[in-house]
Order: structure tokens, then sequence, then C-alpha cells
């Protein structure tokens, strides 16, 4: 291109930003002009469940690992969900914008999504990303859910711990253990999407109502397949051992219920 | 961008902001419209180009101060610029290895820092996949700055100056990680050494010496396959043979691949005069010895590049040659350019 031109063509775009700015931010970008739409609010909740007793998943307390027969302390439990979607009756989807959560078991208030400006429908169907999808991995500084500030992200190593669980053990030869699980190319990436049809039931947005959709999530299965602690405490980059650690657990993400 | 926009896009960019821009406080003009980065016609499109990140002159400026100021370590001890020294083409000052806080000693050689924009991935293994996120590593590697960013955060929202300066330059009243790595973007990303002889013959301001000149003949057919021109680097990874049992194993520690043990990001040669010793560990500590290596010690062993496995076998006038072309490379107008001097 010319050079002229490409500065005309640079000089219009800027243009057209600088008066764009000046609109007031619309409620919602998925507003397709339609000044009568409206919205209402979702939230997802998630519980933690230890093994199959069903106890609840605690932070600094003694858990024994019923495959492994090991016990293990965990001072930390966080991993990130993303990209949510609804489906809507009429068969097409709405996707929030800048979707990124991170679940963290110490912060009661993160382990209840909410998702903000969603239009007013019948829903049947949600996806959910279980880690940060392989963009975001290869993007750059990100804000929010996303910052380097949640020490979620490999500094040597570029990529976000998609799941971070950490604790001591005494069946650990180190005393403690460290799974840091992520990966976002190739063999071993452990991005996955999920979905959920309700058990058959329908989500219904409008502003005057949030439903909140309930699901569970068992820590432990972070060790159906992989060896336990005695053997491997430590898991600190993306690989196969990663790859396991995290499908297992993802595979253990339960629809439970549905509040209207 | 700016390699097509040049001074006149830039001024007017900056007046269409001036203009249309609906925040009384955002009318901040650069002070100094000189601010332009040409880039000669032979060098290819940069991989960073601002694109998220738009780059100002308050940018380019914070992200010097940043880069200066050891605010960034734990001990406020160390900057970045305690280890990428201007001199030496912002690689340290001939130091194999470098010191971190607490006088720690670090593992790897530090790289000269040049041209960045252009490099597909960051560091020796090339672990770092982008320019923005680089910094983390020095700002937390326990051997080096040894920081964690809450606390780099939360310094520089305590200090006025950088409350200041970050909310002129990004519009911002809470500064945030994502803004000092922009910053650091715009200072690191923007180190461009194309004023080197090299350049010049090709820019035809100068011509080569017989000897350069053959000395270009030799590099072109031996080195010029991995160290490629104009930017001197095709930015792959390659087993230059120098080890057959690896301290270090390089690229295989991102991999995991047995094929990329002892394989490293094959670094640019611009400026090499500058930035002994060389190799990722610092083993060499002259030309002398790298082409000597290239010519008569390389090790066949198992991963050893392709490119390298016939022997180059240089006599004795013909390694001076080599090395007389590799010293047209430095860059005497980058290493004292003003614009890159601590603030
Ligand atoms: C204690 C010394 C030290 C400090 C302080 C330091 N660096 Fe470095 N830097 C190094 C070393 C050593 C490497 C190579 C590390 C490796 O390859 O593993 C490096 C690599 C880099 C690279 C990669 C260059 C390439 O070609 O791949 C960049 C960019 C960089 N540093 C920028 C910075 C910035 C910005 C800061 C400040 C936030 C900084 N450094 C602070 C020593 C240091
Ligand atoms: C197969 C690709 C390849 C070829 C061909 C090659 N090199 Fe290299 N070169 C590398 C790699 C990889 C490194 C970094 C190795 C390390 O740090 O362990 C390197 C490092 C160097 C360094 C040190 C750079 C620094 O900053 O420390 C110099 C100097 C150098 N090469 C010169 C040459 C010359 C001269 C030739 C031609 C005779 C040549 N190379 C041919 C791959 C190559």
């Amino acid at each position: 291109m010319n050079n002229k031109l490409y500065i005309a063509f640079i000089y219009a775009m800027v243009l057209m930003t600088s008066l764009n700015s000046c609109k007031k931010d619309p409620d919602n970008n998925n507003n397709n002009n339609n000044n009568s739409a409206t919205f209402g609010s979702v939230k997802v909740e998630f519980e933690h469940l230890w093994a199959m007793s069903g106890a609840e998943f605690k932070l600094n307390d003694t858990l024994l690992h019923p495959m492994k027969n090991e016990k293990m302390f965990f001072t930390t439990f966080k991993y990130y969900v993303s990209n949510i979607k609804f489906k809507k009756s009429d068969g097409t989807w709405w996707s929030q914008p800048e979707s990124y959560f991170l679940v963290d078991v110490s912060n009661p208030t993160s382990l209840i999504l909410t998702v903000n400006n969603v239009p007013t429908a019948t829903y049947t169907e949600m996806k959910y990303t279980l880690g940060v999808d392989s963009l975001r991995n290869v993007s750059g500084a990100q804000t929010g859910a996303l910052s380097t500030t949640n020490n979620m992200f490999w500094s040597w190593n570029s990529g976000y711990i998609m799941i971070k669980a950490e604790g001591k053990s005494p069946n650990s030869s180190t005393g403690d253990f460290a799974l840091h699980l992520g990966g976002f190319k190739g063999a071993n990436n452990v991005v996955t999407e999920k979905s959920t049809n309700f058990g058959g039931a329908t989500l219904n947005v409008n502003p005057s109502a949030t439903p909140q959709i309930h699901m569970s999530a068992n820590p432990a299965k972070l060790w159906h397949t992989i060896e336990g602690v005695t053997t491997k405490s430590k898991i600190m980059m993306p690989g196969a051992d990663a790859k396991q650690a995290a499908t297992d657990f993802y595979n253990s993400f339960n629809f439970e219920h549905l509040h209207p | 961008m700016y390699r097509y926009v040049s001074m006149k896009g830039i001024v007017l960019l900056f007046l269409s902001l001036v203009i249309f821009s609906c925040n009384k406080d955002e009318t901040t003009i650069p002070s100094d419209n000189t601010f332009k980065f040409e880039t000669p016609s032979y060098i290819p499109k940069p991989i960073y180009e601002f694109t998220n990140n738009p780059l100002t002159q308050n940018g380019f400026e914070l992200g010097k101060l940043l880069f200066y100021d050891p605010i960034l370590s734990s001990d406020s001890s160390i900057s970045c610029a305690s280890c990428h020294f201007q001199s030496h083409a912002f690689a340290d000052q001939n130091l194999a290895f470098s010191k971190g806080v607490n006088n720690l000693i670090g593992k790897r050689n530090s790289p000269a820092l040049f041209n960045l924009s252009w490099n597909s991935s960051f560091m020796w293994d090339g672990g770092i996949n982008h320019i923005e996120t680089m910094p983390l590593a020095p700002i937390t590697n326990h051997l080096e700055m040894n920081e964690n960013m809450m606390h780099v955060i939360e310094k520089l929202n305590r200090n006025k100056t950088y409350r200041e300066k970050f909310k002129t330059t990004f519009k911002i009243d809470s500064i945030n990680d994502q803004k000092l790595f922009y910053a650091l973007a715009q200072f690191i990303g923007n180190l461009q050494s194309f004023s080197s002889k090299y350049d010049k013959v090709r820019q035809v301001k100068t011509l080569y010496s017989s000897e350069e000149n053959n000395g270009y003949m030799l590099f072109k057919k031996h080195c010029q396959q991995c160290h490629t021109e104009p930017l001197f680097s095709n930015f792959e990874f390659a087993n230059n043979g120098i080890d057959s049992i690896y301290a270090d194993k390089g690229r295989y520690l991102i991999t995991l691949d047995p094929n990329d043990e002892g394989k490293f990001k094959i670094p640019s040669l611009r400026n090499i005069a500058l930035t002994f010793p060389y190799m990722h560990d610092g083993r060499f500590s002259t030309l002398e010895k790298v082409i000597e290596h290239y010519s008569e010690n390389i090790l066949q062993v198992p991963n050893l590049d392709t490119r390298l496995r016939k022997k180059i076998q240089l006599n004795a006038k013909e390694k001076q040659e080599l090395q007389a072309f590799l010293n047209t490379l430095t860059d005497f107008e980058f290493i004292q350019n003003k614009i890159y001097n601590k603030p």
C-alpha cells in the first residue's frame, strides 16, 4: 500500500475510534440495537466434595485420600473456569464476553461466578471451559482473573497454571505436595470444554430473577490415575502427568441442580 | 505500525486524539514529537506491533524509568539495567553470570537486548512467548529481582510519581500489572539497533574493506542458515555442538522432547563484539574462541544440527576475515543513543 494512503487510512481509523469512544457504554456487548431488550444475571456455584464420601472439601484440614491411602492437608486450591455460553431454546448461543473466573477455595465469594447482562430468554444448555483458552496463553499481559498477581502464570514457561493444588502430607518425602497443572499445546493441552443441559430443566433469565446453577467437583480425582504424593509430590509443568491429573479432575465436574 | 506511520502519522494520530477525545484528562500531548522509530526498508515486519498497547512518547519514557529503577526488586537493589547495560548493547558488563539480589549468581549469561519486537520467543530456551510477559521472569526469579507481582504493584501504587505517570500514560487511577508490562514493552520493544556498518553498507553509505568483504562471503557460506540476515537470527533452536553432556538442557526444559536437549535459541550476532563472553553460559571469552569452535571443535553429538555436521575448517586468514565481518555488526549509535540513557 502506498504510504500516504496508509496514513490516511490510519487517520480514518483513529478518527472513528475516537468518535466511537464518545458514545455511552452500551449495557451489553451482545445487544443488537434492540432497545427494548432486557437482561438478567445467572450465578454458577461450584461446590467441592472430597472423594466418594461426598464430605465438603476444606483447606487447612487433614483429609484422607481413599484410593492412595495418603493424608493430605491442602493450603491452596484454585482453578480457572472460562468462556461461559448459554444456548437459547431457539438453538442460538449467547457467549459472555471476557469470561474468565478464578475459583479459589480460600475465597468463598469466588466460588459463585456471576454472569451479568445475559439477554432475557429461556436457555437449555450451558457450555463452560475448564482452564484458559490457548489464545489467552499467548496474548501477553492480561487483567482481572488473568492478572499475574494471582500467581497463576508461569514466568519461565509462558502459560496459565490452570489448576493449583498445594499442601502438606506426611506421606511425601519432602512433607509437602504441589500440583501446578496447565498446558495449552498439542498432546499436553489440558483445556477442556464441558457442557450441561441442566438435567433437562430450563434456565429462565429475566431482569427480576437470578437463577443459580449448582455444580460440584471432586479434588480427590486429581490423583485418580497419577501416582500419589508418596511417589510424586510435585508436578510443576505441562506434560503427560499434568494432562492426566487435570483430565481426571475435570471429569469430576457435575451438574447438581438449578434454583430458578 | 510505527514503521509505516512515521513522523507524520504519529503527529496526525496525536492530533486526532486531542481533537476527538471526550475526556478532558486525555489531552496530554507527547512533549516531544521527534519520537519515532524508523526501520530500514530491508527489515521485515516485526512480530510485536503494539496492537493492544498503543505506543506513545509517555509510555516509552515510563518504560525507561521502570527499566532503570530498582523499585522492581525486593530490596530495591537491582534494576533491569543492573544486568542489561546500554554500553554493552544491553547485555551484562562482560560477565558470564549476573548478580541479582543478595549477590546471588544467575544460571545463564545475560543476553543483549535489541530488536526484541522481532523475536518469536524469549530466553535461551525460548520458554517465554510474549514480550509483554517477559519481565515477569526477572522480577519474580529469586536469583534476580526476587519480588512478587502483588508487592511490586503495591509499591508502585504507593509512589506518587508513578501514580501520576501511569495516569497520564494509560488513563488509570490505580496501577496494575498489565500496564506495568505495557510500559516496559514500550521501552524494550523499541531498543532498535539498525545502524551498524553492515546497515550502512546495505544502504550504500559506505563500503566493506576487502577483508570484511571476504568475511561476509565466509559468513554467508557457514553461518547465515542460522544467524540469518538482516536480523542475524532465524529465531529457531539449534544444538551447535559445544557439549556432549548437558549441564543445561536448554530447549528440552520447555518441551521435554529428548531431541531438544542441548538446543538453544539462535542468538542474533548484531553487536556481537560488545557482548562477550559467549554462549548461554558465557563459556567463550572471545570471538576467536567462538570461531575456533565452529572451525575445529564441534562435537558430533546426536542432537547436533545437520547444518553443522560438515566440517567448516577455516585457515588463519579466513578466521580473521570472518571476525572482521562480525565486527561490522557493532552499532555504536545504538549504544550511545541518548533516548535509551538512564533518565
Ligand atoms: C540479575 C540479572 C538480570 C536482571 C535484574 C534482569 N535480567 Fe533480563 N536476563 C537476564 C538473564 C540471565 C537472561 C537470560 C535468562 C535465560 O535465558 O534463562 C535475561 C533475559 C532477558 C530477556 C530475553 C532476551 C532474549 O533475547 O531472549 C529480556 C527481554 C530481558 N531479560 C529483559 C529484562 C527486563 C525488562 C528486566 C527488568 C524487569 C530484566 N531483564 C532484569 C538477567 C537479568
Ligand atoms: C545450526 C545453526 C548455527 C550455525 C550454522 C551457526 N551458529 Fe552460531 N549459534 C547457534 C546457536 C544455537 C548458538 C547459541 C548456543 C548456546 O548458547 O549454547 C550460537 C551462538 C553463537 C555465538 C554466541 C552468541 C552469543 O550471544 O553468545 C556466536 C558469536 C556465533 N554463534 C557465531 C557463529 C558463526 C561465526 C557461525 C558460522 C561460522 C555460526 N555461529 C554458525 C547456532 C548456529
